[in-house]
């Protein structure tokens, strides 16, 4: 932002332009009693004509694109501010590139281009293109943002706080390669680590994982693994509370031998990777 | 005849024993079916536990769906979706699917009536005349294939932007799903009548939720009649799930739907996608998903009475709403990871599991909901000029209820005793036990009070759900979905009848999509609910719908006679509708 | 009592469960491109460049509808959704990063095939040590599709003259 606009209490326009009513009700969430953004003096006002800044959501449809056109030529010509909030308006989130999407015709249907087009951006360079003059624009991605998430956006407008992201490259060269190492073979990991997605879903599966991996290097260390490990898992088990995560350790259990087994023995086996 | 004969006992070998009570009622239906269109029928099959489709010929649709829709015996029949298919690639024709299904307490049966319509004759029989029910069905049936309905009263454009050209039907397969022809802005709005004033409404708006237009012609305070033009949001989901989406990837897309019911939408869909291909989804998966969807009509419902309390003055019930609705948002985040409930479904179950301290959060938050609701009840039921206010406002008669084929709170407020949960049990609501409450005065009040119900069967269908909560897995394994079985699937979401129905393709991809949210079918009843009211009512009987937007944004009255253009912003426009309650 | 939060005046950090702003690891990626494919709202994106021999994986925060289909998907637990949410930039670079990796240039032919160095590293590691000496594979790793083709090709035609000759 070049000019900071210096302003004390921001008047918003709310400006849906097709979007799911998400990002929508996060807004009203935010003028509700938790986080109650009257406190950064935003009202949110019943017309452009009265309004700083335009609180935009949703990914831009053809059939709201006049509209909305209608209504930022509607906003006085200062501040102008454009508060894109939520994944669809700042790039036309999920939606991008389906039929009522409206999209430049410039700016391709299929791209590689970064940062991805689509949303509010199509509407902007059009709105230069004839010569409107619009303020600073401020995007808030998330699908819906928390209200934390457009309250610290709003905050950013009125210099409370500062932006945290940048632009982020990293290339082969300066950045070393670390393969994980760990007691057990790669593929038995990743097998278990599928088989665990089914059981307690992609979240908790890492963490669940990493325990049991301990488990089984202290028992490989051991002269019969096997029964060190159940005896390992039976300790683990009666300090657990969450039944749930005893149930994953004696599954992972089974299957770890299972497939050590079959392993051994030489069979075919199907690996999830 | 004796071919049906043959498919029915081939079904009923391969299918379900007819044992419990309800498949016996549902072949009551189907044997009366065959019985009085036997000759008709020239295919017959089964697709999922509760569907069947019946292939006539398109001059015999009409008869079979008014037979079916206006049958003395059978409750609460209605016709949920209707399904265009381009199967060009497949048989070189069109398919036009009317849904039709049983609801109250007596069955759990659908119906799929098809028929197939060649590329060079692209006609079919209206409905509308005789069912309104049907009317924004064959609308669209125009503007995304092409299929012209004949004698319909009202073929304007429904869905497509106005700027779109005509004659480009987007959801035929020739069409790439990323073309965007532009075309002239043009559409025909109803005209007044003399001495009509226009007010329009829409489509944008300040507080709440989506675009939409409503045109109310008035006669002085009085509302004559109202033209809707909305689809501002329309944004092709159908085609890119069609397009661009694997299965799995689609799942995103539905919840996309709709952001307040996300997650039943995806439900639907999964639902959809297991019933056609025969996956198995593992109980505890079942559970959760129960759970979370209650969690969601939870936070919808609060959300709703919140703002009926906005509309009718009282906003301190707003904030109250509001402020019990943060905790179940928060749970909603700390079990989903997103305030939305977004992104926790799979197809073949669900993607997080409900681990004992999330269990625990459930319940410390229930106990809180529980006695803050009780207390929000009491607050508003007491509220003199809220009950006032909301009662004999936007009355919608049983009778036509029924004709326009509402859902949801809206059509039980009406006295129409329905709910997919317990008609058509998906989830894990055949394990469940609740209650469906049905109100007959059909005003702004019962429907209140419907959802008012609703919140605490929805408090006892989870803490039963945590009760019963089977262990296992939570995601099925399937290899693949076999290419071309289809099926729906129903959910009931806050605000009605969820149909999602789908044909699965090949490359892992979804060969037809069709998603139809409850509010699809509420909306055409606004005109029939706002006759007679007066403006200041407007905002109030459009919000009791919950349509998935609340309504206004800025109001323009015209005046036809002298041409003078008022504008009212939605604030002064709610501030009307705040001062008609002061004066109860 | 009040119950307004003091943010943003104060700090808050979103419980550990929330689906936040995704993070590629670019120590762990690998550039397989398993996200790419999996990714519903094409956030992230895979370019190759052949002249250069280098790959790009290009995440944009912007588009990215923290579905955490990646995380999902990932082998190599590279891609990560935090639990860090405050994403709000007036310049739409900033939500964007990129991975660069390095193609492997075949032994065959000298032009670039079409997967990374890292990503035959991975494979080597999970392929079961026998298999890789029954094969051969460290030399046939570093060779372009076509060239393998070409190879067992060649091997077969070996093979026939010996059987028919």
């Amino acid at each position: 932002m070049s000019a900071k606009p210096k302003l004390k209490s921001i008047w918003v326009f709310h400006l849906n332009t097709g979007s799911c009513n998400g990002c929508d009700i996060e807004i009203i969430d935010v003028l509700t009693p938790y986080y109650d953004i009257e406190r950064l003096g935003v009202k949110l006002v019943g017309s452009p004509r009265h309004a700083h800044a335009m609180l935009i959501s949703g990914p831009l449809t053809r059939q709201a694109y006049y509209g909305a056109k209608m209504a930022i030529k509607a906003m006085p010509p200062e501040p102008r501010i454009m508060v894109a909030i939520g994944t669809c308006v700042c790039s036309g989130g999920i939606f991008y590139n389906g039929y009522p999407i409206y999209r430049r015709p410039e700016s391709g249907r299929e791209g590689n281009e970064y940062p991805r087009l689509g949303g509010i951006i199509e509407l902007l360079k059009d709105l230069r293109d004839e010569g409107v003059k619009v303020g600073p624009v401020i995007y808030i991605p998330g699908c819906p943002p928390r209200p934390e998430e457009i309250i610290y956006g709003i905050a950013q407008l009125a210099g409370l706080v500062e932006k945290r992201l940048s632009y982020q490259e990293y290339s082969d060269e300066f950045v070393k390669f670390r393969l994980p190492e760990g007691p057990v073979e790669e593929r038995i990991v990743l097998t278990l680590r599928e088989k665990l997605r089914h059981v307690v879903g992609y979240l908790d599966r890492d963490a669940i994982l990493e325990e049991f991996m301990k488990l089984v290097e202290k028992a490989e260390k051991s002269e019969n693994p096997r029964e060190e490990l159940r005896k390992l898992i039976n300790e683990y088990s009666s300090k657990q509370r969450d039944m749930r995560i005893v149930f994953c350790m004696r599954l992972l259990e089974s299957e770890y031998w299972r497939i050590k087994d079959a392993i051994s023995a030489g069979k075919e086996f199907v690996y999830w990777i | 005849m004796s071919e049906v004969v043959e498919f029915k006992e081939a079904v009923e070998k391969k299918r379900i024993g007819w044992g419990s009570e309800k498949a016996k009622v549902t072949k009551e239906y189907l044997d009366e079916i065959l019985q009085k269109f036997g000759d008709k029928i020239k295919d017959f099959k089964q697709v999922a536990y509760n569907q069947w489709i019946i292939t006539v010929d398109r001059n015999d649709v009409p008869e079979i769906v008014l037979y079916f829709l206006n049958h003395e015996g059978w409750k609460e029949t209605q016709l949920s979706t209707m399904v265009v298919n381009d199967e060009r690639p497949l048989r070189g024709k069109f398919s036009i699917t009317y849904w039709l299904s049983i609801n109250g307490a007596a069955g759990d049966f659908y119906l799929g009536v098809r028929a197939y319509i060649p590329e060079d004759d692209p006609k079919f029989i209206s409905i509308t005349p005789k069912h309104r029910g049907a009317n924004w069905y064959e609308r669209e049936a125009y503007d995304m294939f092409g299929l012209i309905p004949e004698g319909h009263p009202d073929p304007r454009r429904l869905v497509l932007p106005d700027d779109w050209p005509e004659g480009v039907y987007p959801l035929r397969k020739d069409f790439h799903y990323s073309d965007s022809p532009p075309g002239k802005k043009f559409y025909p709005y109803k005209k007044p009548k003399d001495n009509e004033v226009i007010v329009p409404y829409g489509p944008y708006h300040v507080a709440l939720e989506e675009a939409a237009h409503f045109r109310l012609y008035v006669k002085g305070e009085e509302i004559v009649d109202v033209d809707y033009r909305g689809f501002y949001a329309h944004r092709g989901i159908e085609k890119i799930v069609e397009g661009r989406l694997t299965y799995d990837q689609a799942c995103f897309i539905a919840e996309r739907i709709c952001g307040i019911c996300g997650c039943t939408h995806s439900t639907a869909y999964c639902e959809a996608v297991e019933n056609a291909a025969g996956i198995e989804v593992p109980e505890r998966a079942e559970y959760i998903r129960s759970i979370v969807l209650e969690l969601e009509r939870l936070h919808s419902h609060l959300l709703h009475l919140g703002i009926v309390c906005h509309l009718t003055g009282l906003d301190v019930g707003f904030m109250n709403a509001w402020k019990l609705r943060e905790h179940v948002m928060w749970l909603a985040e700390r079990l989903t990871g997103n305030r939305k409930t977004y992104g926790m479904l799979l197809v073949g179950g669900v993607r997080r599991d409900l681990l004992e301290y999330r269990r625990s959060l459930i319940e410390e938050v229930l106990k809180d909901l529980k006695s803050g609701f009780g207390e929000f009840v009491d607050n508003i039921t007491f509220t003199r000029t809220f009950v006032k206010r909301c009662e004999s406002v936007g009355i919608l008669p049983y009778r036509i209820a029924k004709e326009l084929d509402v859902d949801g709170p809206l059509g039980r407020g009406s006295g129409r005793d329905f709910d997919v949960r317990r008609d058509h049990p998906y989830a894990a609501y055949k394990y469940l036990d609740f209650k469906v409450p049905v109100y007959k005065d059909g005003d702004v009040m019962s429907r209140a009070m419907v959802r008012i119900d609703e919140v605490w069967e929805s408090i006892w269908i989870i803490e039963q759900a945590l009760d019963q909560l089977p262990g296992g897995d939570i995601l099925a394994e399937y290899k693949e979905i076999p290419p071309y079985q289809e099926a729906i699937g129903m959910t009931e979401a806050p605000r009605g009848e969820n149909i999602h129905y789908v044909m699965t393709g090949p490359n892992n991809k979804v060969y037809r999509y069709r998603a139809r949210a409850g509010t699809y079918n509420n909306l055409p009843a606004i005109p029939d609910m706002m006759r007679g009211y007066t403006i200041a009512d407007a905002p109030l009987i459009v919000a009791s719908l919950d349509p998935c937007y609340s309504c206004t944004e800025r109001v323009q009255i015209v005046d036809v006679e002298s041409g003078k253009v008022r504008v009212l912003n939605e604030e002064e426009f709610n501030r009307m509708a705040i001062k008609a309650s002061r004066r109860v | 009592m009040p119950v307004t939060l003091k943010y943003p005046f104060v700090k808050i950090t979103a419980p550990p469960e929330y689906r936040g702003i995704p993070q590629i690891d670019p120590t762990l990626c690998i550039g397989c491109a398993a996200c790419v494919n999996a990714c519903p709202p094409d956030a992230i994106l895979r370019i190759d460049d052949y002249d250069r021999g280098t790959r790009k994986i290009v995440l944009d925060i912007g588009r990215c509808i923290r579905c955490a289909r990646c995380e999902e998907v990932c082998p190599t637990r590279a891609i990560k959704l935090t639990n860090f949410f405050e994403a709000a930039s007036p310049d739409r670079r900033d939500h964007v990063e990129v991975v660069e990796l390095r193609l492997v240039k075949c032994k065959g032919c000298g032009r670039y095939a079409d997967f990374t160095g890292r990503q035959v590293q991975k494979a080597l590691k999970i392929v079961p040590k026998e298999i890789i000496e029954k094969e051969a594979l460290d030399d046939k790793v570093y060779l372009c599709r076509d060239c393998k083709r070409k190879e067992t090709v060649d091997f077969t035609i070996e093979a026939s003259k010996e059987v028919v000759p």
